[in-house]
């Protein structure tokens, strides 16, 4: 049962199988959750969307058709749930992101080149947050969700050569905002 | 010099396999061009540094959380496809049981209330249009009596024939019609309105009255054809009591010689 493909697993829920939900929660909560929480850096509402993610699978699974890939699907719909989310926190997202590293940077009291890593890890980390959310998800998805760019190019609903063009230029923006900080 | 490497391709390689004819060009471009070398550096460690951050772990809490809004999700749907059947059930009931129930009940409301009406109308025109013939039937009984007697007064002898055909229709006959017959019998000039005033009133015989007039009336016919003619009325109706009036019309002197003998027969038919 454990072989069975995502979309087979998905199309036995939309025939009303809706334990083997399950099976696709396990394979997939951690990296939907990784998704979301670099795209917000919020560990709650995180967790939250992550569970509407799986809710609006079984709701709109009668949606899902089974001729494109169930991660695709997945990934749409992930974005949908994180547009409701970031109109409804448009107030405060400002805050959003730096509450996060002051914790973190409050929180070192450790050895030199722990510190340093730390450091250059919560440059990283602004650099990324001071990106436009458009290439933010970009180089999530393609660093951090490891996927193709044909992948990507079917979740954004454009070309592959497209992705392309546009996460080389994601990563020259992080460049130059990272060293700048940096040097 | 100005280098024309796909930079793109640069940022692509970060994250994709290469082959080994890719990688022997791109370490050739990379050994002679400055830029490029630098860039891909800076890409590489970058990328890198991006891999070290940690990979966020969702808590414990997320996985009994799904497993419980799972739960509740099946107890929905189950709740839903229970409503949905049972509305659909009280559905069917509604449209079968009900309907067929109404509509029998409809259809026998409008089967009795036609059955009503026709009746109800029906009994009504029989009865008016009864009342009204049998009313226009005496009427016209009444108006054929009255032209008989007013007629049978007529001096054309044909419209006296008339009148005497109209006492064949009248079926009522009352005494007032049987006099005026018997009237004419005896005492009409034309001996062809006798004749036929004599067959009208053999068709009235059972009548009493009748029988006795015409007994009666024998002594008073002088014409052979009436007294031959009703002589033989007298034997068809087996009248004895028409044999002395016969018998006195035999002593007549005038009497015809064919008369004499039909009567002679007639007498000796009826002894």
């Amino acid at each position: 049962m454990d072989n069975l493909s995502d979309n087979a697993l998905m199309l036995k829920v939309k025939a009303g199988d809706l334990d083997k939900m399950g099976l696709l929660f396990e394979r997939y909560h951690r990296s939907l959750y990784g998704f979301l929480f670099h795209m917000t850096n919020q560990k709650e509402a995180s967790e939250d969307m992550t569970q509407n993610v799986f809710y609006r699978m079984l709701k709109y699974r009668n949606a899902f058709v089974g001729d494109g890939e169930f991660r695709t699907w997945m990934y749409h719909l992930a974005r949908n749930v994180l547009n409701d989310h970031a109109k409804k926190n448009i107030r405060n997202k400002a805050q959003y992101d730096i509450k996060d590293f002051e914790e973190r940077i409050g929180g070192s009291t450790l050895a030199d080149e722990q510190f340093e890593k730390e450091e250059e890890l919560n440059m990283l980390e602004k650099a990324l947050g001071s990106l436009s959310t458009e290439n933010r998800e970009l180089l999530i998805l393609s660093r951090y969700q490891e996927l193709s760019y044909q992948e990507i190019a079917k979740i954004l609903d454009t070309t592959e050569g497209a992705i392309k063009v546009r996460v080389h230029r994601a990563m020259g923006q992080l460049k130059s905002i990272y060293f700048k900080i940096n040097v | 010099m100005k280098c024309e490497y796909d930079k793109e391709r640069l940022t692509y390689l970060l994250n994709n396999p290469v082959n080994d004819v890719e990688r022997i060009a791109l370490e050739e471009h990379l050994a002679e061009c400055l830029d490029c070398q630098k860039e891909f550096e800076q890409s590489q460690k970058l990328w890198a540094i991006m891999g070290e951050i940690p990979k966020p772990v969702p808590s414990a809490n997320m996985r009994t959380d799904f497993y419980a809004m799972l739960e509740d999700y099946k107890e929905t749907v189950a709740e839903k496809n229970n409503l949905l059947t049972s509305i659909l059930a009280k559905f069917k009931q509604l449209w079968t049981i009900q309907p067929a129930l109404q509509l029998s009940y409809s259809f026998m409301l409008i089967l009795f209330g036609l059955s009503m009406g026709y009746f109800i109308n029906h009994l009504n025109v029989r009865q008016a249009s009864n009342q009204e013939i049998t009313a226009l039937s005496s009427e016209v009984q009444e108006m054929k009596k009255m032209m008989m007697m007013s007629l049978l007064e007529n001096p054309s002898a044909s419209e006296r024939m008339r009148a005497v055909s109209y006492s064949e229709e009248i079926t009522e006959v009352n005494t007032q019609v049987v006099d005026a017959l018997l009237m004419t019998l005896n005492n009409d000039e034309n001996v062809n309105v006798r004749l036929m005033t004599l067959e009208a009133l053999t068709k009235l015989s059972n009548n009493a009255r009748v029988r006795e007039g015409l007994v009666q009336s024998i002594t008073k016919q002088d014409s052979p054809l009436v007294q031959s003619a009703i002589a033989d009325v007298m034997v068809k109706l087996q009248e004895k009591k028409s044999i002395k009036p016969l018998q006195k019309l035999l002593k007549q002197d005038n009497l015809n010689e064919m008369v004499k003998d039909k009567i002679k027969q007639s007498i000796n038919q009826l002894i």
